[in-house]
């Protein structure tokens, strides 16, 4: 009998296809697939190549076409479309959403990025509204440690100050969480250190092993 | 509870709640003077009564039935269904926990319709006094039991076809409900016509549930096999509703 495992992962199995009814994009058929595991992993594509689509996938929220995939670990998709009623602040928010412990946590979090916790949701700026259910997400992982989060396009709208704020958490965290983050890097030295790349409708691995790459490299990579 | 919680915050922060409270609380107090009490001081306490169910009725239709549909569309569309989904909170414990919210603002209002009628409207007979106790929690027990599935069905009809529409079905199926079911009746009666003999015995009879003429001329309390008889009509009707509104929840917008 196998041990029960005690850290996230997500495999995308080969043969893995992802779509709306036709195929979006999917996993080479020769191969092992793709494994992530605990930390940060990008995944970068153009526009309309099937990033948001993946990640629904793997939250369960979509099917997959065909092929499959395992996501070992407690999953949180945070949408890019994903709103708060608008008169609700984000102080009401994070305490109907998340533990006493983790609460005040967010509300530091929350200062060190400017957030203003006491007004409406609906007047919030775009990028103090991302800010919102990014620190919903953040904070609702538990503490054993086996979370998936699935973060689409989380830092638009988000001033640098505050994404780099995230990413330090990221880097700085050693909560055991698996992250893929969907985004569009806007500056041609960011490290990658892990990524997932969708191009010419195939979902491929960069990055892990290899070391460190540069938006820059990666950039090239992408159709 | 995470979405219980969010969606109980929600309603509160949104305030129009203590409009709802107010209705139900000073209203049977005013509207009872509408009467022409001067002649017949004895109107009072039944038209408080009355006042009491009635608002209890609008504001429940008028207000909880929206709020539901509204959450029902708002958890779909903004993306917090799919969250919650995700997570592993599948779309029948979303749909229970907004409803629960609902019924959360629900029972505080019956209860104090109940407190109208025992404290301002009780008679002094303690025969009749008796009578009226049993009477207002048996019309309690059946306001719950009709109410209670439509809320929930306004919650899931809201989630896949939008507020409005989650917000008219339920409306519209009451007031067949309770008035429209009548216009039926008197119709069978006058001609005979096997399918709307079927209508009529498929309809909701939530005419039955409505026990205001009761108060009003203290006819005093239902005999318990009769009580009983409706119980069971409105669990099965319960039963329906709650099936089918457990299929039409949907916690994802339509891709």
């Amino acid at each position: 009998m196998n041990a029960p495992s005690t850290k996230p992962r997500v495999h995308l199995d080969s043969g893995l296809s992802i779509g709306y009814g036709k195929s979006l994009a999917r996993i080479s058929g020769n191969g092992d697939g793709i494994l992530l595991e605990e930390g940060t992993h990008y995944l970068l594509a153009r526009n309309g190549r099937g990033k948001t689509t993946l990640l629904k996938t793997l939250a369960g929220v979509i099917k997959p076409l065909d092929g499959g995939y395992q996501c070992v670990g407690r999953c949180q998709y945070l949408s890019e479309d994903l709103t708060f009623d608008r008169e609700l602040p984000a102080k009401a928010i994070f305490k109907a959403l998340l533990k006493k412990s983790k609460y005040a946590e967010a509300i530091n979090l929350a200062k060190t990025v400017e957030l203003d916790v006491v007004k409406p949701y609906g007047k919030l700026s775009t990028g103090n509204k991302r800010k919102v259910s990014l620190l919903v997400a953040e904070f609702s992982i538990c503490d054993e440690g086996l979370d998936v989060l699935l973060l689409d396009e989380p830092f638009t709208g988000l001033d640098a100050f505050s994404r780099e704020a995230f990413q330090q958490r990221w880097d700085n965290c050693q909560d055991g969480v698996l992250r893929l983050v969907s985004c569009h890097p806007d500056f041609d030295s960011m490290k990658v250190k892990s990524s997932v790349l969708i191009a010419d409708g195939v979902i491929k691995q960069a990055g892990g092993e290899t070391g460190d790459q540069s938006w820059g490299v990666i950039k090239s990579q992408l159709n | 509870m995470q979405l219980y919680r969010l969606t109980l915050t929600t309603m509160i922060q949104r305030k129009v709640w203590i409009i709802a409270l107010l209705c139900v609380l000073l209203l049977p107090a005013v509207l009872p003077y509408l009467t022409p009490y001067e002649s017949n001081p004895s109107l009072i306490e039944p038209a408080r009564a009355q006042a009491a169910w009635v608002c209890l009725w609008v504001v429940t239709i008028a207000w909880l039935f929206f709020q539901a549909a509204r959450f029902g569309d708002e958890t779909s569309r903004s993306g917090i269904g799919a969250y919650f989904l995700s997570s592993g909170i599948s779309g029948l414990s979303q749909m229970i926990q907004i409803w629960l919210a609902c019924l959360t603002f629900l029972i505080p209002l019956v209860a104090i319709t109940l407190a109208v009628c025992f404290v301002g409207a009780m008679p002094s007979d303690g025969a009749q006094a008796q009578m009226w106790v049993a009477t207002n929690l048996q019309y309690a027990a059946l306001f719950l039991l009709v109410v209670t599935p439509l809320m929930m069905l306004a919650v899931s009809i809201g989630s896949r076809f939008g507020s409005t529409v989650g917000y008219l079905v339920p409306l519209c199926m009451s007031i067949y409900g309770m008035y429209g079911v009548g216009y039926l009746a008197m119709m069978t009666e006058v001609q005979s016509n096997l399918l709307l003999d079927w209508l009529y015995i498929m309809s909701p009879h939530y005419h039955l549930a409505d026990l205001t003429p009761r108060l009003v001329f203290k006819q005093g309390s239902m005999l318990s096999s009769e009580f009983l008889q409706l119980v069971v009509y409105f669990v099965g009707i319960k039963i329906v509703l709650a099936m089918f509104s457990s299929i039409t929840f949907q916690p994802r917008a339509a891709t």
